[in-house]
């Protein structure tokens, strides 16, 4: 996909998180989404803040609008699918926190400010599975 | 004249539906003819989080009142679901497999959990609360909890 | 919906993920939630919020709300004020670095101990700004 906006960040998926506050699920969301932008699949992700998005902040709608992207949010609300969506986003794949806890039932994170071991461990495992979706998405 | 008892804690409004029967553990039991049908409360979603699993017993499995009938995963905690009467289970909720949430977003209407056909309703629903002494009960644990963020 | 309201104020946080400065408008919040403030704030969840959240929205309208945001694009004031009017206060993370504009820093993801510090620093303000509200809510 060829940018032909004067703002090319260099990158082809954008995956933007939910970062629900009032939960650990959120809190995930965030870490996932850092895991594969800014270690796993660094140099062809980015992120943006979904805020940014909902106020119609110039930059960031060009980015998920120029990008394919992928959501991760924390519950079944799912806040930032629905805002990329509304904001004419292109909207290549959505994940929820929640289905991941319900692949790995032992996990059970409780914290939100900062993530506990099974926090950090559903986040690692999440971020796995994102990645290998931006490989899709890029043709790898 | 609203369905509901309703109260405010934070942002949250929990309700209890009245003409439903309740147990201290925040199951409801409404009677539909000859049967029942029975979910979690609102309060009883809020305080356990969002739900991920809910495994119920097999249906036409006979349970006695208190007995264990499934379990509720959330994000956090797993939760014993136990029934509030005599009876047979007739029917699960099958939605939930796929749809867990519902247990959430409607815990009174689409998060039903199981009917069952009772074996002793009379006497079963003597032993358990009315819509508003639920209500009572709940605005005292929420109470507890304020005083509890208080002292902190 | 019923009830004599206790006082509480919201607190709406940004949680860029852009910058460390969202990271620590989000730590900020939830140390003041769960250490300073826990009995007299209620964090409000932004995406939520923006998304149509009722409760969030309906607790914004009729409780005095402080918004805390990481940058000057003021995400969290403009959306609240957007949705469920006036704020009673901003708190602006880049206000007490000096330095306006996201700083691209590394440990976005989790703080070092200068970020830390500083999520303490904010966390102090907003709960000043919590009890200051409180004194002059009617």
């Amino acid at each position: 996909m060829r940018r032909t906006t004067p703002y090319p960040t260099g990158k082809e998926v954008v995956v933007i998180p939910c970062s629900g506050i009032g939960k650990a699920l959120g809190s995930i969301s965030r870490d996932a989404t850092y895991e594969v932008v800014d270690n796993l699949r660094k140099g062809v992700t980015d992120t943006t803040c979904l805020a940014l998005i909902v106020s119609g902040d110039e930059e960031a709608l060009r980015l998920v609008r120029d990008n394919k992207c992928i959501t991760v949010d924390g519950c079944p609300l799912q806040c930032a699918q629905k805002n990329v969506k509304l904001a004419g986003g292109d909207l290549a794949a959505s994940f929820r926190v929640v289905d991941a806890l319900r692949e790995n039932r032992k996990l059970k994170p409780k914290t939100v400010t900062f993530l506990d071991h099974d926090g950090q461990q559903l986040s690692a495992i999440l971020a796995r599975d994102i990645a290998k979706k931006v490989d899709e998405l890029v043709g790898k | 004249m609203s369905e509901y008892l309703q109260t405010v804690f934070d942002k949250f409004e929990l309700r209890v539906r009245k003409g439903y029967y309740y147990t201290e553990d925040g199951i409801w039991t409404n009677v539909e003819g000859t049967n029942v049908r029975i979910g979690v409360t609102d309060y009883a979603q809020r305080t356990g989080g969002d739900v991920a699993f809910v495994d119920l017993i097999r249906e036409g499995t006979q349970v006695e009142m208190q007995a264990d009938i499934g379990t509720l995963e959330t994000a956090k905690t797993t939760v014993s679901l136990h029934s509030p009467i005599s009876g047979t289970v007739g029917q699960t909720n099958a939605t939930l497999v796929g749809k867990p949430e519902l247990v959430n977003s409607d815990p009174y209407g689409n998060g039903w959990l199981a009917i069952l056909a009772p074996s002793n309703l009379e006497d079963d629903l003597k032993a358990l609360m009315s819509a508003e002494e639920y209500f009572q009960l709940m605005l005292k644990k929420l109470e507890t909890e304020h005083k509890k963020l208080e002292s902190r | 919906m019923v009830d004599l309201p206790k006082k509480k104020v919201g607190v709406i946080s940004c949680s860029g993920e852009g910058c460390v400065e969202g990271t620590i408008s989000r730590v900020a919040t939830r140390m003041a939630l769960e250490q300073l403030r826990p009995d007299q704030t209620v964090t409000i969840c932004l995406p939520l919020f923006l998304a149509g959240g009722e409760e969030e929205r309906a607790f914004a309208r009729y409780y005095p709300t402080i918004t805390v945001d990481g940058c000057e694009k003021l995400c969290a004031k403009v959306g609240t004020e957007r949705y469920s009017g006036k704020v009673a206060s901003s708190i602006v993370v880049t206000d007490s670095t000096g330095n306006p504009g996201c700083s691209k820093l590394p440990a976005r993801r989790q703080l070092n101990q200068e970020a830390l510090i500083l999520a303490g620093k904010v966390a102090q303000k907003i709960a000043q700004e919590v009890d200051e509200v409180l004194k002059h809510w009617r």
